[in-house]
């Protein structure tokens, strides 16, 4: 029935439409947005919009919302009206609340932490009640923390492998295969009709680099995403292809767990800290391990957003001699060994970590973990220290959600943050305006460098490799700091 | 003494030395191969000129180079090196798994194999089950279980290969349990234990060297395809799977990166695999070959054609179907090792011939030189064999096809391996009639059961739709001869047709073949080692030796008074009951082999009235019968004293 | 022949059951708890409870086992411990991928393999021989992902006459489905070949020095038909025997070299589940593995039945 429904549906926009294929390098966990922990969006995108999205400059826009009022702890966002899930239900504010209490109560996503519950004031008034003023919380609505899942599916138990959304399209169950890819056709309900322009919509999931360079280089896909690496740098110099480099950045960086030293006591040692930070050499580090791609980075942000610091450029630059002097100065200069988590993508760059350790005796084990669960081990104390990527764009105050409070997600030993921390965490939150936020951001990023229990290491661009034809497709566009394309509009190449 | 006796001769000399050395340069140098692999991970420390694990980031993904004889990987690290530290992993895998599968194997083969019942029984099936998954998702459901790694890996192998050592152990025990001696040292009260150590490991040393042979290349197979589907080594630990690993991942900027791991693999197993087929075959050949035997005679031989039979042909008998002159056989290359020699006869219309003589005296392949059927290596280099007045020699491959089956056919000792087993007899025999004869289906099957009929088979129709297994010697024999017949051919060759039967059933194919001849009147050669048979049978006897002609007579002449002492021995030996088996007990000795005959009378060194002139080659002489033998006269008279 | 069919149809039972307590016994033995696996530490003492309740991990494992059994008779072989995709569904879907790979494979072993060990067989010792000898004694030391690599490198990088990755269904394109699985199938189908070119070379010798090969030529039939109709027809016999084996090795083998090709099919269902220890995943790929292979053998049997008429059932 389902096929017999998709089939029609396919040939209703076949003649002007056709398909785009999309590969995604890691492997699709659930397709339940509030379940989803971080990577994978491109595979929830086609289904589910969010209240709002980000404009190409990165501000806010509205998309399921029509507009928003922050006063205090008070947010009001009215909704649009005449969207129906695809399921054929209503949306409204009812189904609105619905979903923000159920990511609330799933306690997966970031940005609803700071969400106290939310109502429906009337039927497209939606009403959210925060627990502490969250100048971040439009933009965490800009993610899977503002996706809208249909009333009846929010309590289906098989909903990660079967999303009900407003979106563009819906996904094809019959046509897709586990593990290999997924299929999207257009949604007939769809509230801006126009707005679809493909028949047929595919994501691939493709985790080996090769192989996923391989397919773009056969045409099996029209664009996919890249981590800087050696397939990505192939696409760079290949002349029928080409590597898209987003903005929105991904920043590698080392975080020392037990910086109070419980189990490692060389980690509560502020010199050991400094001297790790010293010893790495970002440059080599960059064309080896990332081809040159990526740029050194010594602080949580990137070049161009808004709480980027410059006068911290260059703060830990390669110096193996004063690295050295730092550890014999310190209580550890025969140096020690620790154990770091470790998943396939981040093999190569551990190694190379491993070997700039170990010129300043450092021993630095590498302990294997499966994919996909690096995040969640890293929140325990199996490991005295860790290895993680952030997105640059991610609102700062996450910085001190995931890393600096007391409870902070990647805070396992339970660490207390120093008081100068604390506060310029606390100031930032003091406003919802950017350049008001900024300066102690800055002061912020300069203190964590002081006490250097978050090792910056380097900043890559998002990056996508996509054919000649996407790259010349016009409708082709890259959401704001985001690793997926924007569907709404989206036509195939040619 | 039977048809295939050809092929039973002993590989010619040179051929025998060439096969010892390539065996040894096998031999030699996959030991090198797998020493020089055992000094690389003793002294890997030593010769590797790199730290595997020292990187430099600067220097990645290089190509071969005077630092770096192999090139560098993605992060720098020298392949050299880490091949060689390879080189330790692997042989740490390979005794681990092997050494885990025989502790686990062997002891636990041995209790059920001696245990039996229950106990036998379920892990029998057990190991059925493991055996009937494959064996790679084995492994991959074990290392779930323990977490990959090289050890865990290794444990998992060790127990995906302790199946066939648990099954070998198993069998040696299952065999040697029945053995006479166990059984004995049982009544003599050792207790259990003692005798399964004290008699079995010693038998079941043999297999298992093969067996760890086979495991060892098997895991090293295994530990590289694990390795690289990220279950085994774990990096930056260098082992040949992970390293490969790392080259897939950079095939497009540096395809050299998956070479040398995949060299050093590839030539490992081969060395293992080839080290494992050498000491196969050595264990299953019991060591040596054979005696190595002696050239001398080989040269000396090539010439004085005895001058009779050369200079003198034979006159042609009356309506003659074949005739074979000067006939000499070799085997080998070159001028080769003679295996018959000066061979000349005829025989005509409806006569049978005998060939007499006993096994390795060349009579069997004197049938099979007719036919050009001999086995490889072996071929006619003199004289002719001229068939309805054609010399078979002369004719192309194609021609002789066209002449065998349709002039000349045979019938073999053993009805049972004549017969292919894949079809029925029917079919055998109508294949031959439809593609000799130009016969459709249906007229060649109904032929066929008319022969068969013919041959004295009741029921032919069911017959025709037997398999040759479900049939009884003498029925089979009588299909072959029913075969042979289909095509009306004027020479029947029958070679030894009744050595293979029961003593009744031997008459009723002679009575058979005495019909057939009265009917088709075909000529017949029967070779046979079996006077009495012959006797029965045959008009004319030719007694063979060692690859030539000893005496030729009408049959009632060389009863009567044989006049070589070679027949005469024959003769004196004949069982006087059907037994079969003795040897003839008064001829001491042994036909001896082609390229050790002696150099002048072949017979002189096993023969009791030996004198001198026995030293030098004998002619055949006679005209009405035939002999050679220079004190054939003299013995006659002696006799007749 | 429906006898022997019938027969081992009823022996696949018996295998099935021991072959899945062995792996349901083998997997209640993992070290990790399966809650704490799919939540992480995150999740709630009450989260845990309501897991525990829903994989029905509370009860005994014999009960389970009985459980699941009852399902797994009816086809349905459990939920993946991740997600809610059915393992009957996944394995079903990735199972004509993984056996397209495993017979084009066999296809290309036994071609191979049959042509070269008849090849050598005819002229023993010959430069054929010896070529072909050491051709497969080199390929069984081959390892078929390395070859595999090879393959890509040659023919789909730098030649581009295959794809270098991925799978296209029969149902989709029969030109590209060929097209996808040849590179995978000769790396897969090399050791293979190798192994029965060795096996047809011995088999034919052997057979070639049979009577009734002898006989055959004698009553002066062709050599082709000698070679073709009663040399090769019996040298299969054995040949068929180690067929079954090899192509159990196939479907092994097709696990690792999928990896090379980026394949999704069982194999790569299989390092996934084993990564993240997903039970329900292993046990319904042992247990569809095992039935395979039962398959197999039973194919096999029935043309080893053919071709041997000693082996039938009178």
């Amino acid at each position: 029935m389902s096929c017999a429904l998709a089939l029609a549906a396919g040939q209703a926009w076949a003649q002007e439409a056709g398909t785009f294929r999309y590969a995604e390098q890691v492997k699709l966990i659930t397709m339940d947005p509030q379940q989803q922990s971080g990577s994978g969006v491109p595979f929830l995108r086609p289904v589910y919009e969010s209240l709002f999205e980000k404009g190409p400059d990165g501000e806010n826009v509205p998309l399921l919302a029509t507009g928003y009022e922050v006063d205090g702890l008070d947010v009001t966002i009215t909704l649009r009206e005449g969207v129906s899930f695809s399921n054929g239900e209503a949306f409204n504010a009812e189904a609105a609340a619905a979903n923000i209490n159920r990511g609330i109560k799933l306690d997966v996503i970031e940005g609803l932490r700071t969400v106290e519950s939310a109502e429906a004031a009337n039927e497209y008034t939606l009403r959210i009640k925060l627990k502490e003023p969250d100048p971040a919380i439009i933009n965490s609505l800009c993610y899977t923390g503002g996706m809208m899942i249909a009333p009846a599916a929010l309590d289906d138990p098989a909903v990660d492998r079967n999303p009900v959304g407003t979106g563009p399209y819906v996904y094809n169950a019959s046509e897709s295969r586990e593990g290999e890819v997924r299929v999207y056709t257009p949604n007939p309900t769809y509230w801006d009709k126009d707005k679809i322009g493909l028949a047929r919509y595919e994501v691939w999931e493709i985790p080996d680099d090769t192989a996923r360079l391989n397919s773009l280089r056969t045409g099996q896909i029209d664009a996919g995403n890249w981590l800087s690496n050696a397939q990505a740098a192939i696409i760079d110099r290949a002349p029928d292809l080409e590597l898209i480099r987003h903005n929105g950045g991904l920043n590698y960086h080392v975080i020392i767990s037990d910086r109070e030293g419980t189990v490692v006591p060389a980690f509560a040692d502020p010199l050991v800290r400094k001297a790790m930070a010293l010893a790495i050499d970002r440059d080599a580090f960059n064309q080896a391990i990332q081809f040159g791609l990526a740029v050194k980075s010594f602080q949580p942000y990137g070049q161009g957003d808004w709480a980027y610091d410059p006068s911290l450029e260059g703060v830990y630059e390669y110096d193996l001699d004063k690295a050295r002097e730092l550890m014999a100065q310190s209580g550890f200069p025969e140096g020690f060994t620790f154990d770091m988590p470790s998943i396939p993508i981040y093999q190569s760059r551990l190694e190379a970590l491993a070997g700039f350790f170990q010129e300043i005796g450092i021993t630095m084990n590498i302990v294997p973990l499966e994919p996909g669960t690096l995040a969640r081990r890293s929140r325990t104390t199996d490991f005295p220290a860790t290895n993680l990527v952030w997105n640059t764009i991610t609102d700062p105050k996450f910085v001190a959600l995931r890393y600096i409070y007391e409870d902070a997600a990647y805070n396992p030993f339970k660490a207390k943050p120093s008081d100068e921390l604390l506060a310029l965490a606390e100031e930032g939150l003091n406003s919802v305006e950017s350049e008001e936020r900024a300066p102690a951001y800055k002061k912020m990023a300069a203190q964590l460098a002081d006490e250097a229990f978050l090792i910056f290491v380097t900043n890559a661009p998002i990056l996508f490799g996509v054919s000649e034809k996407t790259a010349n497709n016009p409708s082709v566009v890259y959401r704001y700091g985001e690793d997926s394309i924007n569907l709404r509009g989206l036509v195939a190449n040619d | 003494m039977n048809p295939s006796s050809a092929s039973h001769i002993r590989p010619v000399p040179r051929r025998f030395r060439w096969r010892l050395n390539a065996t040894s340069v096998i031999t030699v140098t996959t030991v090198s191969v797998l020493v020089l692999l055992a000094l690389l991970a003793i002294f890997a420390d030593w010769l590797a000129p790199y730290n595997p694990l020292q990187q430099n980031l600067i220097k990645a993904l290089q190509g071969p180079s005077a630092q770096h004889w192999l090139g560098t990987d993605d992060l720098g690290r020298d392949v050299l090196s880490r091949l060689i530290y390879g080189c330790r992993i692997a042989i740490i895998a390979a005794a681990e798994a092997t050494a885990i599968a025989i502790i686990l194997g062997v002891p636990l083969g041995l209790f059920i194999g001696y245990k039996g019942g229950w106990w036998d029984w379920v892990v029998m099936r057990m190991v059925e089950a493991i055996v009937s998954i494959p064996g790679i998702m084995v492994a991959i459901v074990i290392i779930a279980l323990l977490g990959p790694g090289l050890h865990r890996a290794m444990i998992a192998l060790g127990i995906l290969f302790s199946t066939s050592f648990l099954r070998l152990a198993r069998g040696v025990v299952l065999a040697e349990r029945e053995e006479v001696y166990v059984r004995s040292a049982r009544v003599v009260g050792a207790p259990d234990s003692r005798i399964l150590l004290r008699h079995i490991l010693p038998n079941i040393a043999p297999p298992l060297i093969v067996q760890v042979t086979l495991t060892v290349g098997a895991v090293l197979l295994a530990e590289a395809g694990l390795s690289f589907i990220g279950l085994g080594v774990q990096p930056p630990n260098a082992s040949w799977g992970t390293m490969l690993n790392t080259a897939a991942a950079y095939m497009d900027l540096n395809w050299f990166l998956a070479i040398p791991p995949g060299l050093a693999i590839i030539v490992t197993v081969l060395s293992v695999n080839l080290l494992g087929d050498v000491i196969r075959d050595s264990i299953g050949r019991g060591i040596a070959v054979g005696p190595r035997s002696e050239t001398a005679t080989a040269s000396t031989d090539t010439d004085v054609p005895a001058a009779g039979a050369a200079a003198n042909p034979l006159p042609p008998r009356e309506d003659e179907v074949l005739r074979v002159e000067g006939l000499r056989v070799v085997v080998g290359e070159g001028a080769g090792v003679p295996v018959i020699t000066d061979l000349s006869f005829g025989i005509s219309r409806g006569e049978t011939m005998g060939l007499v003589g006993e096994s390795g005296s060349g009579k069997t392949m004197t049938g099979l030189a007719i036919l050009g059927l001999m086995s490889a290596g072996l071929r006619t280099t003199q004289g002719s064999i001229v068939l309805n007045g054609k010399d078979l020699r002369t004719l192309s491959r194609r021609q002789i096809e066209q002449v065998r089956g349709n002039e000349v056919a045979m019938v073999f000792q053993d009805p049972t391996t004549s017969l292919n087993p894949a079809f029925t007899v029917g079919s055998q025999i109508a294949e031959v009639l439809r593609t000799r004869q130009g016969l459709s289906q249906k007229q060649a099957w109904a032929r066929v059961v008319e022969l068969i009929d013919r041959v004295g088979i009741p029921r032919p129709e069911e017959r025709a739709r037997a398999y040759p297994h479900e049939l009884s010697g003498g029925m089979a024999q009588r299909i072959a001869i029913a075969r042979a017949l289909s095509c009306n051919p004027s020479l029947l060759i029958a070679d030894e047709p009744t050595t293979a039967l029961d003593v009744t059933v031997q008459q009723e194919i002679l009575d058979l073949f005495r019909d057939l001849q009265d009917e088709f009147g075909m000529a017949i050669l029967f070779v046979t080692h079996d006077l009495a048979v012959a006797a029965d049978i045959c008009d004319r006897i030719s007694v063979m030796y060692a690859g030539e002609m000893v005496e030729t007579a009408e049959v009632g002449a060389l009863f009567a008074s044989p006049r070589h002492p070679y027949t005469r021995g024959l003769l004196s030996a004949m069982p006087h009951a059907s037994d079969r088996n003795p040897p003839l007990p008064t001829i001491r000795g042994n036909v001896p082999r082609p390229g050790s005959w002696p150099t002048g009378c072949r017979f002189s060194n096993r023969c009791d009235f030996r004198i001198a002139a026995c030293e030098a080659r004998v002619p055949l002489t006679g005209t009405d019968r035939l002999v050679r033998c220079i004190r054939a006269d003299e013995l006659q008279l002696e006799r007749a004293s | 022949m429906f006898r022997l069919i019938a027969h081992r149809l009823l022996a696949l039972v018996p295998l099935l059951l021991i072959v899945s307590v062995l792996t349901f016994s083998f997997t209640s033995l993992l070290p990790s708890d399966p809650v704490d696996l799919i939540l992480g530490d995150t999740g709630t003492q009450e989260q845990h409870e309501m897991l525990r309740e829903r994989l029905g991990l509370n009860e005994p494992v014999v009960v389970r086992y009985f459980q699941w059994l009852g399902r797994a008779a009816q086809g349905d072989l459990g939920t993946s411990f991740f997600n809610s995709v059915s393992v009957t569904s996944a394995v079903m879907q990735r199972l004509p991928v993984t056996l397209s790979l495993t017979f084009v494979s066999a296809l290309i072993a036994i071609i191979v393999g049959v042509a070269a060990g008849i090849a050598a067989a005819l002229r023993p010792r010959s430069w054929v021989d010896r070529f072909a000898t050491l051709g497969a004694t080199i390929g069984q030391a081959i390892p078929n992902f390395w070859f595999g690599l090879i393959l890509v490198a040659v023919f789909a990088v730098s030649l581009r006459w295959f794809p270098a990755t991925g799978f296209t269904p029969i149902s989709t394109s029969p030109w590209e489905w060929l097209r996808s699985v040849t590179l995978p199938s000769i790396a897969l189908g090399l050791s293979s070949s190798a192994a029965i070119a060795r096996q047809v070379r011995s088999a034919m010798v052997g057979v070639l020095q049979q009577d009734y090969i002898r006989a055959a030529r004698a009553q002066g039939l062709s050599t082709r038909r000698v070679i073709f109709r009663h040399a090769l027809t019996n040298a299969m016999i054995p040949v068929v025997a180690v067929l079954s084996f090899q192509i159990t090795v196939l479907l092994g083998g097709a696990l690792i070299v999928e990896q090379v090709f980026a394949i999704n099919g069982l194999g790569t269902l299989a390092i996934t589940a084993v990564r993240q220890q997903d039970i329900p995943m292993l046990q319904g790929l042992v247990l569809v593995m095992v039935a395979l292979v039962v398959v197999v053998q039973l194919a096999t049997d029935v043309i080893y039945g053919l071709l041997n008429p000693k082996a039938r059932p009178s």
